[in-house]
């Protein structure tokens, strides 16, 4: 039964799309970031359901879709260049059967972003994008939300749809995503046409919003709580009454602390005792094969590059008795472990040129972001303006916001082409393009520009 | 039963905003630039 209503509801959003082809655009979005055919075990599940929804995506964009507001931008350019480069760097991968299988998703990724702003060319499409984006991921949150309220929680141990590990199935990489859509969530309620603001809204949001908050309590992942730390500090400047966000922050802290679970706070403890733990220990090792592997390998050594690391740990614990503390160091010899690094990722995958490309998109983003956020903040403010120049320094902020989210989460994660977060990069630079449209309009598209030149010469 | 009440929410309120869209003009048209680039094709 719920196999056939998964089934029907995907087969009723992509007959939606043959009235507005957009529709199986956003039909990408949500099934690539839930997979409903690895949720349902028959009839999703026996057919290629991301292949055909990114075909119909691609092929209503590009036979029924106007394409005259449709810009490339320079990031575009630069996913472009980094998904041509990890394609050369896979052909003389280290490890090339389990390169090409993580090139396999990679690539769609990539691709997805580059063409994700060509579609989104109007306010409505952008704001459909990030609330379908908002839905989808939150189907896994609010189920691993609750689960966690009822004490389903431990590292690893938390269960959803999937329990395969991968994708935003993964604790960590779901931890991250969960407060980096915080902003966008907020965004939408304050912003969104397509509910718009009402206690219903706000009353879902918030608590969508602490199913967010549950999912690193949950999970039981340190990531998710830096990220968590870094929202509060970053949503101070977008605070008006800043003593008083200070304040009930203060207190909230005060209420959750003794109701969070031993087994957390032992966890969260090892983030600043690390030399105890052998999970950061075996990290801060990785990385230093990794810089040693980069001097002989400086262009990388194509995906899963990190199979031929063989390293030595030294953890060391200290227990007092009494007057003596004794230090007890344990050593380990481990091998073939992964990067836990978004940084060290790129870097050991794609050497140091990859590692460039992919920090100046991020960077490029922070940067576009933060003069959309100051000049549209300008705009919102002059006298007179208008509700229709109220939204766009807020989306700006947001985006940014989710992006320093998924930045820091990146030091402990190796979740470098994660698909929701090329998702992310697609709205900026898609927002980036409307925002650059509107406040210069001039018949400057690709479709003016080719009828000029089609125009015969008088 | 929690699964199926999050995806049943979700899936509720996706549907929701499907239908909306699609019933919206302002998807595929932009008010906004609607009248800087002069008059539109034909729909294809």
């Amino acid at each position: 039964m719920f196999d056939l209503a998964l089934t029907l509801f995907v087969i009723g959003f992509l007959a939606l799309g043959f009235r507005r082809p957009f529709l199986w655009v956003l039909a990408y979005l949500y099934v690539d970031i839930l997979a409903p055919q690895k949720i349902s075990w028959f009839l999703l599940a026996s057919i290629p359901l991301s292949l055909i929804v990114f075909c119909l995506a691609f092929g209503g964009w590009l036979l029924a879709d106007d394409k005259r507001d449709s810009r490339l931008n320079y990031r575009q350019v630069l996913i472009a260049v980094l998904l041509v480069y990890c394609g050369v760097t896979t052909l003389s991968a280290d490890f090339p059967v389990e390169a090409a299988a993580k090139w396999a998703w990679v690539w769609k990724a990539l691709v997805f972003a580059l063409f994700l702003p060509l579609t989104l060319r109007t306010r409505l499409r952008l704001e459909s994008a990030a609330l379908t984006m908002v839905l989808a991921a939150g189907a896994i949150i609010i189920d691993g939300g609750i689960k966690a309220c009822f004490g389903g929680g431990g590292y690893g141990e938390l269960k959803f749809f999937v329990n395969d590990n991968t994708g935003l199935y993964e604790g960590s990489t779901l931890s991250m995503v969960a407060i980096a859509m915080i902003p966008l969530i907020w965004w939408l309620v304050n912003h969104g046409t397509v509910f718009p603001k009402s206690w219903l809204v706000k009353l879902f949001a918030l608590a969508l919003t602490f199913a967010c908050v549950m999912i690193p309590i949950g999970t039981q992942t340190r990531t998710g709580l830096l990220c968590l730390g870094l929202l509060g500090v970053l949503s101070l400047r977008n605070i008006r009454h800043k003593t008083l966000y200070l304040g009930l922050a203060g207190v909230a802290a005060m209420i959750a602390v003794p109701l969070l679970p031993k087994s957390y706070t032992d966890r969260m403890g090892t983030i600043e005792n690390h030399q105890a733990d052998e999970s950061a220990s075996t990290r801060v090792a990785v990385w230093k094969w990794t810089l040693e592997y980069v001097k002989d390998n400086p262009f990388g050594g194509g995906f899963e590059a990190y199979r031929s690391n063989k390293i030595k740990i030294e953890t060391r614990a200290a227990s007092t008795d009494g007057n003596t503390t004794a230090v007890a160091v344990t050593e380990v010899l481990d091998q073939s472990r992964a990067y836990h690094s978004s940084y060290f990722e790129m870097l050991g995958e794609q050497g140091w040129a990859g590692l460039g490309i992919w920090l100046w998109l991020q960077v490029t983003g922070l940067w576009q972001m933060e003069r959309l956020r100051g000049r549209w903040r300008k705009k919102a403010r002059a006298a007179g303006a208008g509700p229709d120049v109220q939204w766009q320094a807020s989306l700006a902020t947001a985006l940014q916001s989710a992006q320093l989210v998924y930045l820091t989460g990146s030091l402990f994660v190796g979740i470098a082409y994660q698909p929701f977060i090329f998702m992310l990069i697609g709205l900026q630079c898609a927002l980036w393009s409307y925002l650059r449209r509107i406040d210069q309009p001039k018949p400057d598209t690709i479709g003016a520009r080719l009828a000029l030149k089609a125009l015969p010469a008088t | 039963m929690v699964d199926y009440f999050a995806i049943g929410l979700t899936h509720a309120l996706l549907a929701l905003a499907a239908w909306r869209l699609v019933m919206s003009p302002a998807l595929d048209r932009d008010p906004e630039t609607e009248n800087s680039l002069g008059p539109d094709k034909p729909d294809v």
